[in-house]
């Protein structure tokens, strides 16, 4: 019985079965380590390949519009972990939690086998080749009016757009509609119309007051990467980094890194901002009445933009007004001269021009409705749930004689459609796209299909024969080439391996017209697109497709302004920063994921300021109704410092119908009581329009909360100084000696090999035998000295580090229905998330989300983030209690967890002071137990050089051990030294904050050795002489003049 | 008196069960005399003519487990499917190729030297001598079969480390282990076998004796 | 010769036995009338049988629980990270507890001298035993992957691997195979002269061959009398520090530990006193109906029960004390986190828990204080219970609250036992009853050759031997 019986069929040689031969352990005789197992060879073995040596293939990510540079790592011929591009100047190597799952995308097991079609109720599988010639003959049979076809295709830049609008053109079909339900379309006509760009760069760096109108620039609003990385550099600025202010009816992820967060009731934004301009009519007084706030806080604001020199001021509201808001704020930053200095409109991005708006996604529903629409395409998107249920949208598709869908997930939309012809996964796919000019980010396949996809693009090729459709070359600009090598990939420990040259290629030919295709709009052909794939990047221009031509949807009836409605709360609703409004909810790691504000994962709940609540008796948990004239959701309540207190908030993402076993039934769609209602400039669809009812069911339900206390107690956990604590003169604030310990300094004591190994032998200077831990033993083992630093002020809280750890040490999702515990010999608690409920989910590393101040419930409370993983302690307190040595300490630093050692006693866990070590409560890695967390193909993900642990043991961060010793391998066999910074962790690796920092403390020529002197740094919980290898950097206040200081 | 001293004996009868059980767990010193005996057998047979005849795979099985080491307390080595010498879907002879052709193992194990796998040569390799070489061969004709179905050859796998231990080809290789001292004198197998016990105890000694690392996390992660 | 068990004549003055006033036993007036009455206990009775039947149904749901847990993992039980202990741990260190009574009575209590023990002894002695065997079984349960659990066991192994001889949980293998062996030889020697009188009265030929090798061929000589009193007076100094020893080493899995509330100096004394404490009650609950069911009033008498009602009384002033002392520490010691803990102890998520223990081990025993009381088997009975019940949740109290309420606020938890957890528990009793039951059945539950060093001499009829051969003849 081994520990990992789970894990047979994952690990690395069975990697070398990617010709599909079948069947490894043959029978068992005997323990399974006589099973009968069959090694398959290669019958060709492919070019660049070595088994159980990863390659690196930088393509581009689709999971946004954004279009960031990523590099798929690929072993033995499967893409196991994505990670970000350095080399691409958008996102610089950085990659959320979104990007990183698309992975669970690729190998989504709900994912189509094959083409599909509807015969009665039922779809039924066909071969393509039927499911071609049936496409044909219905479009045939439509004949003329085909003119009225309607293809909504999901937003996205590069060539692709352009040869389907080819395509739909030789067949009379008007041009596609680009649709993402993501995109905040008031914002980008207003930046359109204010400064001729959809999405101008915005330089945080530059500001020294940021005013942040609902502008969650760090969950969806715009490009929230390369934002972030920005945003988290000018925080490091310390004592000059930029104010900010946020200005919402609900504090989001971006609001809670705000310094001062000024509460406003929906709908009342637009009179805040001319309030603020002094233009319009709206006084302070007057705005600060409709929004429900002090006017002494509004008056502040005002005067500090006057005051603050270079600032900016972003709108992102949802309501029927969007785009008027953000028109204000774009006059704002004129009149305050901020234009070109913090916004600039020169160095646009391209990724959002031309996208549809929802006006004409009505239009569209309007024209199938009255029953002319002879055929509807849809790839991508997911209109049948993005759309309020109000707008009818399934009802009108039910009009339409002929629907093709190209997705290949069982989402809404396709399980309404007639025809299914599954597109590749985008990391299956040729493609390119444009999310800045004159840069073209190329996709190319990592790895052969999942399943028995063809990409939408070959078919369209195929449909007309290939050469039907022009190649128009792409327009090299003259923007410089960012360059053939890969500065970062060192970092990456990854070196960068070209696709496959053209024609190399061993699959069938059919797979790569439109390869060719692009091959043939590329300038120098194959070799330009061969050298150019190893960055994944090539200087130019897409030649962008017509936007959309149709008849211009009746305009709606105004509706009356929030205020007026029927209700006693303002109904805020906002997209997930995770699931944004659905596409990520078929993905494990996503569900898993805790929401980085209210650390709910698995469930939708509802938010409500707890002095409101409280007065109608409800507590967290408690399920409560929210009902307007459109319709009502249920849900729990989750009670929240950081709402206004006239509003009620819901996010969206969950309550799919179907879309697959991860996201069908769970949560709910508040979408179901939003009115059809948009934003009359812009057409996009408005989510905070009305009030509504808020009524206690009785009913309760278990928050699925990863949070203990949302409080520190004084703990120091995550800790903060004032600009003038920083600025003030170095004390020794290092502390005192601990008897008993040998010169304990705890910052330069990181040096040391460990500080006081658990064995004790170094804290004896007499022993004798001091063992591997001695600097002077032979192996030179305790030269090293891994370590960590996080760095507060840059931690915005995103979570792409958890997810990257999920990815990364093959951690298990728990909170699926199925996965749960028997709550009695015949029942199962089989609510989402029951067992993160009981406190059991496997996050090694998590975001700690804590409150200070806000004791009156009021609206000034300051919020800290602090990632919490294994301290990797000197001092360990989890080793000498364990019985069988399964935890004990490497010389080199590491907290070693041992799971072929652990019998599960779990007093490990019981002395961890910071709670890091996570137990294997179900057989999460065994294929035949129902808490089975890889169901195939997603174990195809599994990194081979991590094991799968077994039920009953413990697991805890690593340290990534297991890229420590690649890099090791590696400089032994180039016969040096492991350089500096050469490697990193998953989760430093990932964070588009750049906040977290591994390497050698003991080896000054390591930046975390720099680091870990800083005199912001210091250890979590010091004071119980753990010696952690991790060490916090504490974050910066800036109180502005409205705010008193939280210590 | 005689009746009252039977009954002590229950008592002792019981102590001695157990220092007879003990002792029967001991297994250091014969051993060590059989490794011995078994050295001197392969020195014999290397230093004979040329063409000596290969032993049959029983004979050297015989001989396996006083070739690999094993601790004067002989628990826990149970478990181990040492010697395990299952029949192959091609009854590929190593000494022929090996001894005979002159290969070197890395010539189809390619990436033993730069790889944590060793891997495994691709039919294509095979094909390419024996799509004019032997030919003729009933053997031959298999692997013709399969390359002509292009269906890979299921081969039964013999040397496996668990799932949760680590195992570096190239670290071993290029450290200058050779491949036979832990698959043992594959060139002079008519069919391959599983030498070592592959147990832990087995890999740390060498580790200790080699004075390399042999912490836990070396290779459990 | 035909030999019938008759009291050692103590020139030494080793044993304890001499009759005095008050644990004279005034209704035994002859030898005969002890071996009547006592192995007449032995015969089985529908009680018995249906006592018997409810034990081994309890035991059985303690079985498939745990083939249950084993397949599905730990997860079926309760646990709320970071609480990684629950009713597992509680009810170990609560059984090790009831262990305790046994051997101080048989040991501690005999080198004392105190002649009260002789009639419960034996019902004590066999208490322990199977107690440790029903607690032994607890560190097996509670781990993630059992059959892996001989790792905790030092052995000379091929993985050249040793136990972390450091953590208290190796300590705790050590302590309780220790003491189980100590207790189980000692209940041995003591029944040797028992088993001989009931060889010599039994009919059934292969049972008296049974009994006839277990009492080693006693044929009640001067020699082996004195042979016997050395090697009883031996293993009972040999036991009297185990008492101490082994539950200091329990307390150790939580004293060692840095987790507030467990991380505590006290812990060692505080255990010993609580064990005894809980120990004795369970004597009561025990001896209590076998003297009714059995009448055996006349050897269990009202002036034993009063001696040990004393004990229980004095160990939980003890007990109660030391849960002051913690709360003062706590105060004194000025640690926010330690102040924090124990003031949610008492008013925080898990008061209730708090409050019984406090209840059933401090407020209700300070009945004990009235001799009425004292002397009341009925009473005395319902407190045992409540004890029992107190000290299970003096466990819980420790276990639980700590875990749930550490150093890291983010990670604080609730818990609740899960119907897995409680088939264990019921497993437990089931399995401890199992035994006992089984015991008093085949071997005397009162010491018959003890009993008779009691009987007042006057009283002492002379032997007639064959009077006695013909009762073991038939």
């Amino acid at each position: 019985m081994s520990t990992t019986s789970g894990s047979s069929g994952l690990k690395r040689r069975e990697f070398l079965k990617v010709l599909g031969a079948t069947g490894a352990a043959a029978g068992t005789v005997g323990c399974s380590s006589d099973s009968v197992e069959r090694l398959i060879p290669y019958l060709n073995h492919p070019d660049q390949t070595v088994p159980g040596v990863s390659n690196y293939y930088a393509t581009t990510c689709r999971e946004c519009a954004a279009g960031c540079g990523v590099i798929a790592e690929v072993r033995d011929g499967r893409a196991i972990k994505l990670e970000g591009n350095p080399a691409h100047p958008l996102n610089q190597g950085a990659i959320c939690s979104k990007g990183q799952a698309a992975l669970q995308g690729l190998y989504n097991p709900d994912r189509f086998r094959g083409p599909m079609m509807r015969e009665g109720e039922r779809l039924v599988p066909i071969t393509w080749d039927r499911a071609l010639q049936e496409l044909n003959t219905r479009l045939d049979q439509a004949g003329p009016a085909l003119a009225n076809g309607v293809f909504i295709n999901q937003h996205e830049s590069g060539s692709f757009p352009v040869v389907l609008d080819q395509w739909l053109a030789t067949r009379g079909i008007p041009g596609h509609l680009s649709y993402d339900a993501d995109l905040n379309l008031g914002t980008i006509a207003a930046h359109r119309q204010a400064y001729g760009v959809a999405w101008p760069t915005i330089d945080f760096t530059q500001a020294r007051l940021i005013v942040s109108v609902g502008a969650d620039f760090l969950d969806d609003w715009g490009a929230a990467v390369p934002q972030q990385l920005n945003f988290a550099d000018a925080r490091a600025q310390l004592q000059n980094a930029p104010r900010f202010v946020y200005v919402g009816p609900r504090r989001s992820l971006t609001g809670l890194n705000a310094d001062q967060w000024i509460p406003c009731r929906p709908g009342s934004e637009l009179a805040i901002m001319q309030a603020l301009g002094g233009t319009g009519t709206a006084s302070i007084a007057q705005a600060a009445e409709a929004a429900g706030v002090e006017p002494t806080l509004l008056q502040g604001l005002a005067d500090e933009l006057r005051g603050a020199g270079r600032s900016m001021i972003l709108a992102g509201t949802r309501g029927a007004d969007a785009m008027e808001v953000a028109l204000a704020a774009a006059a704002l930053n004129q009149a305050l001269g901020n234009v070109g200095v913090t916004i600039l409109p020169g160095s646009p991005a391209t990724a959002f021009e031309r996208a549809a708006s929802y006006a004409d996604v009505r239009g569209v529903v309007e024209q199938m409705a009255s029953g002319q629409v002879p055929v509807f395409f849809v790839r991508g998107a997911n209109p049948a749930f993005t759309t309020p249920p109000a707008l009818g949208f399934a009802a009108a598709m039910a009009r339409v004689p002929f629907k093709v869908s190209f997705s290949s997930y069982p989402d809404e939309t396709t399980l309404l459609c007639d025809l299914i012809l599954p597109d590749h996964h985008a990391l299956e796919s040729w493609g390119d796209a444009q999310p800045v000019p004159g840069l073209i980010g190329l996709q190319q396949p990592t790895m052969d299909p999942v399943f028995n996809t063809r990409p939408t693009a070959d078919l369209l090729l195929l449909l007309t024969g290939g050469g039907a459709l022009s190649a128009a070359p792409l327009a090299i600009s003259g923007a410089t080439s960012p360059g053939v090598e890969v500065p970062g990939a060192a970092a990456l420990g990854s070196q960068v391996v070209p696709a496959p040259a053209p024609g190399a290629v061993t699959t069938t030919p059919r797979e790569h017209l439109y390869r060719d295709w692009l091959i043939g709009r590329i300038p120098g052909g194959a070799a330009a697109l061969t050298s150019a794939l190893q960055t994944g990047l090539i200087a130019g221009n897409v030649g962008q497709s017509a936007a959309a031509v149709r008849p211009a949807p009746a305009p709606v009836a105004a509706l009356p302004a929030i205020a007026q409605t029927e209700g006693d709360f303002f109904f805020h609703i906002y997209p997930s920063p995770l699931l944004g409004t659905g596409s990520g909810a078929n993905k494990p790691w996503l569900q898993e994921l805790a929401d980085p504000v209210s650390k709910i994962a698995w469930q939708t709940w509802i938010e409500i300021h707890p002095t409101r609540a409280w007065d109608m008796g409800i507590d967290n948990g408690d399920l409560v109704t929210i009902t307007t004239g459109t319709g009502s959701v249920t849900a729990p309540a989750y009670l929240y410092l950081g709402i206004h207190p006239d509003t009620v908030a819901m996010p969206l993402g969950r309550g799919h119908t179907a879309y697959g076993r991860y996201a069908a039934g769970i949560g709910v769609n508040p979408l179901i009581a939003v009115p059809a209602a948009e934003d009359a400039q812009s057409g996009g669809l408005a989510y905070s329009v009305t009030k509504c009812r808020v009524t206690k069911t009785g009913g309760f339900d278990d928050l699925v909360t990863t949070e203990g206390s949302a409080r520190q107690h004084g703990r120091g956990i995550a800790q903060a100084m004032t600009v003038a604590e920083l600025m003030a003169p170095v004390t020794d604030d290092h502390g005192h000696d601990i008897p008993g310990v040998p010169s304990y300094e705890p910052l330069p004591g990181l040096r040391s090999p460990v500080a006081a190994d658990a064995q004790g032998e170094l804290a004896d200077p007499d022993s004798k035998d001091k063992g591997m831990y001695d600097p002077q033993h032979w192996s030179k083992m305790a030269s090293r000295r891994w370590a960590m630093t996080i760095d507060l002020a840059r931690c915005t809280g995103c979570s792409a580090c958890v997810t990257a750890c999920y990815a990364e040490n093959n951690i298990p999702t728990v909170g699926a229905p199925w996965q749960g515990r028997a709550t009695s010999p015949l029942t199962w608690d089989e609510r989402p998330g029951a067992n993160i409920v009981k406190g059991r989910e496997m996050t090694w590393i998590r975001i700690e989300r804590y409150f200070e101040g806000g004791e009156d419930y009021g609206s000034n409370f300051d919020t800290r983030f602090a990632p919490m993983l294994c301290q990797h302690c000197g001092n360990a307190p989890c080793e000498p209690v364990c019985p069988v040595y399964a935890t004990y300490h490497s010389p080199d630093g590491l907290n070693v967890q041992v799971y072929n050692r652990c019998v599960g006693t779990r007093y490990c866990s019981n002395n961890c002071p910071y709670k890091v070590r996570y137990f294997n409560w179900f057989g999460y890695g065994e294929p035949n137990r129902r808490q089975y967390a890889f169901p195939e193909p997603l174990n195809w993900q599994l990194n081979p050089d991590v094991t799968v642990r077994g039920k009953g043991v413990m697991e805890k961060c690593t340290f990534c051990v297991q890229r420590i010793r690649e890099a090791e391998h590696r400089a032994v066999a180039e016969g040096r030294l492991v350089e500096a910074d050469e490697f990193t962790t998953a989760c430093a690796q990932a964070c588009p904050s750049r906040a977290i920092v591994f390497g050698d403390a003991a080896d000054a020529t390591w930046s975390v050795a720099q680091l870990a002197t800083d005199r912001r740094a210091y250890h979590v919980f010091g004071d119980l002489s753990t010696y952690t290898a991790v060490v916090y950097l504490k974050s910066i206040i800036h109180p502005g003049p409205a705010t008193p200081v939280q210590a | 008196m005689t009746r009252r001293r039977k009954w002590a004996a229950v008592p002792g009868l019981a102590v001695i069960a157990v220092i007879a059980t003990l002792l029967s767990a001991y297994s250091g010193a014969q051993t060590a005399q059989q490794a011995g005996a078994a050295q001197q057998a392969g020195a014999a047979q290397q230093a004979g003519a040329a063409p000596a005849p290969l032993p049959t795979v029983d004979e050297v099985r015989a001989s396996i487990d006083t070739v690999a080491e094993r601790g004067p307390w002989a628990y826990s080595g149970a478990s181990s499917p040492q010697g395990y010498a299952p029949e192959q879907p091609i009854n590929f002879p190593h000494p022929v190729h090996v001894q005979g052709a002159g290969m070197n193992c890395l010539y189809c194990h390619f990436s033993a030297n730069k790889a944590p796998d060793p891997g495994l040569p691709a039919v294509a390799t095979c094909m390419g001598c024996h799509s004019i070489v032997a030919t003729g061969s009933p053997e031959i004709q298999k692997l013709t079969q399969y390359w002509s179905d292009s269906l890979p050859i299921p081969w039964v796998r013999i040397h496996k480390v668990p799932d949760y231990v680590q195992f570096p080809h190239q670290r071993h290789v290029n450290g200058g282990v050779s491949c036979q001292t832990c698959h043992g004198e594959v060139q002079e197998m008519p069919r391959v076998f599983q030498y070592a016990s592959l147990n832990m105890g087995w890999c740390v000694n060498c580790h200790v004796e080699r004075q390399v690392r042999y912490d836990c996390s070396t290779c459990h992660y | 010769m035909a030999t019938i068990a008759r009291p050692y004549s103590d020139p030494a003055g080793q044993r304890p036995n001499v009759p005095s006033a008050d644990i004279q036993l005034p209704a035994v007036k002859s030898y005969e009338q002890v071996d009547e009455e006592i192995i007449g206990t032995l015969r089985p009775t529908g009680k018995w049988f249906l006592g018997l039947g409810l034990a081994i149904f309890c035991m059985l749901i303690g079985a498939a629980a745990w083939t249950y847990q084993i397949y599905w993992g730990l997860g079926q039980a309760g646990y709320e990270p970071p609480v990684m202990w629950g009713v597992y741990i509680i009810t170990f260190v609560f059984w090790v507890g009831i262990g305790h009574a046994g051997t101080l009575i048989s040991a501690i209590l005999y080198l004392f001298r105190a002649g009260f023990r002789t009639t419960i002894y034996r019902a004590a002695e066999a208490m322990t035993v199977f107690a440790v065997l029903t607690a032994g079984l607890f560190p097996i349960i509670h781990i993630g992957r059992p059959w892996k659990f001989f790792w905790l066991i030092p052995y000379p192994n091929w993985r050249l691997l040793w136990p972390q001889f450091k953590s208290p949980l190796v300590w705790d293998v050590f302590a309780i195979s220790t003491y189980l062996t100590i207790s189980t030889t000692f209940l041995y020697i003591g029944l040797i002269p028992d088993i001989a009188v009931l060889r010599d009265r039994e009919t059934n030929p292969v049972r008296r061959q049974i009994f006839a090798v277990l009492s080693l061929g006693w044929r009640n000589s001067e020699r082996e009398w004195r042979h016997f009193a050395r090697a009883y007076l031996f293993l009972a100094a040999f036991s009297t520090p185990l008492v101490l020893s082994v539950h200091s080493v329990v307390s150790f899995d939580f004293a060692m530990a840095l987790t507030p509330g467990w991380h505590a100096t006290i812990f060692p004394p505080y255990f010993v006193a609580g064990a005894i404490f809980s120990g004795f009650a369970m004597v009561w609950t025990i001896i209590i109906p076998i003297r009714k069911w059995w009448n055996l009033q006349h050897y269990v008498t009202l002036n034993h029960l009063d001696a040990t009602a004393k004990v229980v009384l004095f160990t939980s002033l003890v007990v109660g004390s030391a849960y002051f002392i913690e709360f003062f520490i706590a105060w004194y010691s000025n640690v926010p986190v330690e102040q924090e803990y124990f003031w949610n102890r008492v008013f925080g998520q898990w008061w209730w828990a708090a409050w019984i223990m406090l209840t059933c081990n401090m407020i209700l025993p300070m009945s004990l204080f009235s001799q009425k009381l004292r002397r009341n088997p009925t009473w005395l009975f319902i407190l045992s219970l409540f004890i029992n019940l107190g000290m299970w949740f003096e466990r819980f109290v420790i276990v639980v609250p700590s875990l749930s309420h550490e150093f890291e606020p983010w990670q604080w938890s609730d818990y609740a036992p899960s119907w897995v957890d409680m088939s264990f528990l019921i497993g437990s009793f089931g399995w401890f009853f199992m035994w006992f039951l089984l015991f008093i059945k085949q071997l005397p539950v009162v010491a018959i050759a003890e009993v008779k060093e009691i009987i007042p001499p006057k009283l002492r009829g002379t032997v007639d031997s064959h009077g006695a051969s013909a009762h073991g003849g038939h």
